[in-house]
């Protein structure tokens, strides 16, 4: 269904004492039939059952590469390619402005930014979840988690693809892996848990606002220039604030540290699965209640 | 046991495109299809009112009636996608819809790659995905057209493709929703004739479609649908008789 952005701005303008005397859908909240959809069994069928059906979002997203890549030579090695290329200018000239020596900064860069490259990939392609679904949602019931694990999946085989440009560079660089190495994989399963209940959160506004994405693609680009990833945080010197309030940066270092060989700090682990824990309960209530809606708005 | 119980369903479809007060206006005006309905800060249509129905064990039933009487809805109903805004939904056994025999068909992936992803959306099994590749390769008369990606078919072919993994599974309740044709006319009857086994294969049967000649061939019961009411649930050829003998009525009242 097409959505006309500027019906959904007017629509969303009316005066709010408007919406106050007449609770909008009053009456489609207290039907009989929502006794039949408790609680526990929404959790069970939207959230839990679209883990089980992993058959289903790892097909979708693999077809997904390929419709991007079919006919192409190399394939999706072109993200390896050009994340290579940009990587690499990137580090030459920047290691120059900031003063910083290029052996340390390059493998700095891009462990850094390739994490950041699934963060803000996964968040933006999220708005669309269930409107690149809305074929399949409007003809069989399928749990919605699918469609949000579907982009999970489509971006984390992209990731897969990019973050081997760190294995050449730490050869060249010489960066060893260590013990501290090993905590890129709990780190990078806290990313993981994370992206899953924003991207779920962001694809239900998203359906229903259509002014989202754009508003989310800004506010990804805006991070991006906060966030240490293309500078150090020490360069922030007094104002390393910036960096320690964004939860972002946590994230981020629980894979990039580990990257380069040094164990996250240990409030970095706190803020993520702090996070995770509380975000999993906002997106799982979140889903629950607009679970009877999203067909609609699709 | 299979069965079906619909006891007061009513669903109201929100519509978000039209907000402006004067298209609101205009629309609630008319009364073609579904009626249109102010709730709330929105406008919704209402496809469904209050329908009750059961359906049991063997039961085949079309459903008929103009376009925008509901059919499609009562459908997507029975399937869960849609959630009745109020009433009871009751369904007893497993729902097997069969809106679009091409949902889950990948243009960029190959005939075999499509049997894997559509068999995978349908849900089928690893295993019976496995079982039936064969069955659908025989069915299509593809051969080595499987082996390339589906972009390069003509809608006949690919139809016959999306037709063949639609139909190999195994359901409790059937939902169809038109049915289409399959290509040439000789291919018609083979698809025919399988459409007819796969219903055989279902314990109940629910189909939507404007041809009452297909209808009567596949059903024997028949629910007649006029702007998302129940008029007349009976035999197939008692509610056709009906509706027939209103059409000059019907026409009068839309000249």
């Amino acid at each position: 269904m097409h959505m006309n952005v500027q019906d959904i701005t007017s629509e969303r303008a009316l005066p709010p004492s408007k919406t106050m005397l007449i609770p909008p859908s009053a009456n489609m909240a207290q039907s009989s039939a929502q006794m039949t959809y408790t609680v526990g069994s929404t959790i069970s069928d939207e959230v839990l059952a679209g883990f089980r059906e992993w058959r289903i979002w790892t097909i979708l997203g693999w077809d997904d590469i390929r419709q991007r890549y079919r006919r192409s030579v190399i394939g999706p090695f072109w993200i390896t390619l050009s994340m290579g290329i940009f990587i690499l200018l990137l580090g030459v000239i920047y290691s120059r402005l900031f003063h910083t020596d290029i052996r340390t900064y390059i493998p700095f860069l891009a462990a850094g930014f390739t994490v950041w490259g699934f963060i803000s990939q996964t968040m933006n392609e999220s708005c669309m979840a269930f409107n690149e679904g809305s074929r399949i949602i409007k003809q069989i019931k399928l749990p919605y988690s699918i469609y949000v694990l579907r982009v999970m999946w489509r971006n984390f085989i992209v990731f897969l693809h990019t973050v081997v440009i760190f294995i050449p560079v730490a050869i060249i660089f010489k960066v060893m892996p260590n013990l501290a190495t090993l905590y890129v994989l709990p780190g990078l399963f806290l990313v993981c848990v994370n992206l899953i209940w924003v991207a779920t959160v962001l694809a239900i506004l998203s359906t229903r606002f259509r002014d989202m994405p754009p508003i989310v693609a800004t506010v990804v680009q805006i991070t991006m220039f906060a966030t240490p990833i293309m500078y150090p945080v020490s360069s922030l010197a007094g104002a390393s604030i910036i960096a320690e309030i964004n939860p972002i940066y946590h994230l981020i270092e629980l894979v990039r540290a580990p990257m380069l060989g040094t164990a996250p700090e240990l409030r970095s682990w706190l803020i993520a699965g702090g996070l995770a824990v509380v975000g999993s309960l906002l997106a799982t209530a979140l889903l629950v209640s607009k679970a009877r809606r999203i067909v609609f708005w699709v | 046991m299979v069965a079906i119980f619909l006891n007061d369903v009513s669903v109201n479809i929100p519509i978000f495109d039209v907000s402006r007060a004067s298209l609101k206006k205009a629309l609630i005006g008319r009364t073609i299809g579904g009626r249109f309905a102010q709730s709330g800060s929105h406008l919704t249509v209402s496809a469904i009112k209050n329908i009750n129905f059961e359906a049991h064990d063997g039961d085949r039933i079309a459903l008929v009636g103009d376009n925008g009487s509901g059919k499609s809805t009562l459908l997507r109903v029975l399937s869960k996608v849609y959630p009745p805004t109020s009433g009871t939904v009751n369904i007893i056994g497993n729902v097997s819809p069969m809106f679009d025999a091409t949902l889950g068909m990948s243009m960029d992936a190959t005939g075999l790659e499509n049997i894997q992803i559509a068999g995978t959306i349908w849900g089928m099994t690893r295993a019976q995905i496995k079982n039936s590749v064969d069955d659908i390769v025989d069915f299509t008369e593809l051969g080595d057209y499987l082996k390339v990606p589906v972009r390069t078919y003509s809608s006949g072919m690919m139809m016959r493709l999306a037709f063949a993994i639609a139909t190999v599974r195994d359901p409790e309740i059937l939902l169809i929703d038109e049915i289409i044709g399959v290509g040439d006319m000789g291919f018609f009857e083979k698809a025919f004739l399988r459409l007819r086994k796969l219903i055989e294969r279902s314990r109940i049967l629910m189909v939507a479609a404007h041809d009452d000649d297909i209808l009567r061939r596949l059903c024997d019961k028949a629910i007649w649908l006029s702007h998302g009411s129940i008029i007349d649930f009976d035999d197939i050829d008692t509610v056709l008789a009906a509706r027939q003998h209103d059409a000059p009525a019907r026409e009068a009242a839309a000249s």
